[in-house]
């Protein structure tokens, strides 16, 4: 910023300060934007006003306990972050999982994709100003949040995976079949009717169309995974690699605008995928044991699982010692990068524009408060205190 | 009842700082208070985000260092009289964020429950509370509005 303002001594230059705590943004970050003449010029996101230093809580703990921390990483995406943690060790330790725990993991991962996508629809429009919208939006959720309480027990933290396949618990009975696909087809009508009114919408539509561009060669160079690069058209989901997803048939939705209609559009047309991937999973469901005990915590390496959250790639990463205790926990979720692309994608546009953009990527950013730091091409990881002692409050 | 408390019971504005739980209890909360299934405004409770207007502060998440002072400050700028709602584990009593008996003990960065930094008046246990839980809470400090002079 020092730079153009002393090239351009002329043109004066505001900044725009939002947060940490503001209306428009439920999460602490602080947005400062720096406009000119209500056209924003640049952009900077602060976002580490809420560390909690949950991969060192790991440390040192058993990994069936530290399977219980994996989950409240975060509130949205509860389910992705317990699956994935249990992912690294069966990968790293070769533990079988039966097919039926597979189907069932894929169901609650994609009925909370849909739950998730539902609340980005309540958040990007309450912030567009269409309360109407948002509240249907929010009322359409419940039903996936009344499937999970069934499911899992709880609303928001369903805990279903476990080292090997799933809690008994959470097996899946005729009559709860029968349940899902009731409500699944009560479900899609209300949903396909509300998508309808929003395309059709002409006052939505023209605070969407147009603004917040994101290009593709942006989005791969700012690593925005997820809806957010998939609706600039880079084609790149890492659910077709995995092979829990192998006996689905769905299709990636793929859109070329890169904007925040593209961004609405894209999700809208992954819940009906969604809802397709839950219909065959309930058809299909084989027979047979849900959980592999057969197993004993052991040396592993540096294992890394990639996978697709709602949001875009998260990965875990840690090794086991020769008690099966974790060692080096690592987590990286996909909100950082997708909000380093959003910095990008809200310069040019109106200043009332700007936060919708930056709330159009879906950011959470519970799971992102960590600190990297380049020195002399060595990377390594630093603590909150750590970087304030080092450079201060405001860096 | 009083002149006062009349007044105050048909606007009961509440107040949601979130300090870095998992997003879940406030989602939860956002749908207790807004949304059409469990909706509080029948109840004639609000939903802002200006403390000077605020009657009930809601706090949810284990509070991080960064946020202590922040969160005095929106509590003192809450006009008497006020009341403090504590939802979720986070809050109430830090749930894992505060120790699991891993290496390094207890968390250097948390500064642990909501009741260390500001009194709380109404705790709402559960992980994540349940929306009729917290509607029951928020009824539940409502009396100590009431009835302040």
């Amino acid at each position: 910023m020092t730079e153009r303002t002393k090239d351009k001594e002329s043109v004066v230059e505001k900044e725009l300060s939002l947060g940490p705590v503001h209306p428009a943004l439920i999460e602490p970050f602080r947005i400062r934007l720096f406009v000119n003449d209500e056209i924003v010029e640049d952009c900077e996101l602060t976002i580490n006003m809420a560390h909690r230093g949950i991969e060192r809580l790991f440390e040192g703990l058993p990994v069936e306990r530290a399977l219980l921390i994996a989950e409240k990483v975060c509130g949205i995406c509860s389910n992705v972050h317990a699956w994935n943690a249990v992912r690294v060790v069966e990968s790293g330790l070769k533990i079988k999982v039966p097919d039926r725990a597979n189907y069932i993991r894929v169901l609650i991962n994609e009925i909370q994709r849909i739950a998730s996508h539902l609340i980005f629809f309540g958040h990007a429009f309450e912030i567009l100003g269409h309360e109407t919208f948002s509240m249907r939006s929010f009322l359409l959720r419940e039903v996936f949040m009344d499937l999970m309480a069934y499911i899992g027990g709880n609303r928001v933290m369903p805990s279903v995976p476990v080292i090997g396949g799933i809690r008994p618990r959470s097996d899946l009975t005729e009559s709860l079949k029968r349940v899902i696909l009731e409500r699944l087809d009560d479900f899609e009508k209300k949903y396909l009717e509300y998508v309808d009114r929003i395309l059709a919408d002409p006052l939505v539509m023209s605070r969407l169309a147009g603004v917040g561009l994101l290009s593709k060669d942006d989005a791969i160079k700012y690593h925005a995974t997820g809806p957010n690069g998939r609706a600039s058209g880079w084609d790149y989901d890492i659910r077709r690699m995995m092979y829990e997803y192998k006996p689905f048939d769905f299709n990636v939705i793929v859109l070329k605008e890169g904007d925040n209609k593209a961004r609405v559009v894209q999700r809208a047309l992954e819940v009906i995928e969604s809802l397709k991937i839950i219909r065959q999973v309930v058809k299909n469901l084989p027979e047979g044991p849900i959980v592999n005990r057969d197993w004993i915590p052991g040396e592993m390496d540096y294992t890394t699982m990639y996978f697709e959250t709602f949001r875009g790639e998260l990965m875990h990463s840690y090794s086991l010692d020769s008690q099966g205790l974790i060692r080096g926990y690592k987590i990286r979720t996909p909100t950082p990068t997708n909000l380093a692309a959003m910095e990008k994608a809200c310069i040019g546009d109106h200043v009332t524009d700007a936060v919708l953009t930056i709330a159009s990527c879906d950011p959470c950013l519970t799971c992102c408060n960590r600190v990297e730091i380049i020195e002399s091409g060595k990377t390594r990881i630093m603590s909150e205190i750590e970087v304030v002692r080092k450079y201060g409050w405001r860096r | 009842m009083g002149l006062k408390a009349i007044a105050r019971k048909n606007a009961i504005h509440a107040m949601l700082v979130y300090t870095e739980g998992c997003n879940g209890c406030d989602i939860e909360i956002l749908n207790a208070l807004l949304s059409p299934r469990y909706d509080l405004e029948q109840y004639r409770i609000l939903l802002t985000w200006n403390p000077r207007e605020a009657d009930v502060l809601i706090v949810t998440g284990c509070v991080p260092w960064q946020m202590v002072e922040p969160l005095k400050k929106l509590y003192e700028l809450i006009p008497e009289p006020k009341a403090v709602l504590a939802v979720g584990s986070c809050a109430v009593n830090g749930n894992v964020f505060t120790n699991m008996v891993g290496d390094i003990g207890a968390n250097a960065e948390v500064v642990g429950p909501v009741e260390k930094v500001i009194p709380v008046d109404v705790k709402v246990p559960g992980c994540a509370p349940r929306p009729e839980d917290i509607i029951a809470g928020a009824v539940k400090g409502v009396p100590k509005l009431m009835e302040a002079p």
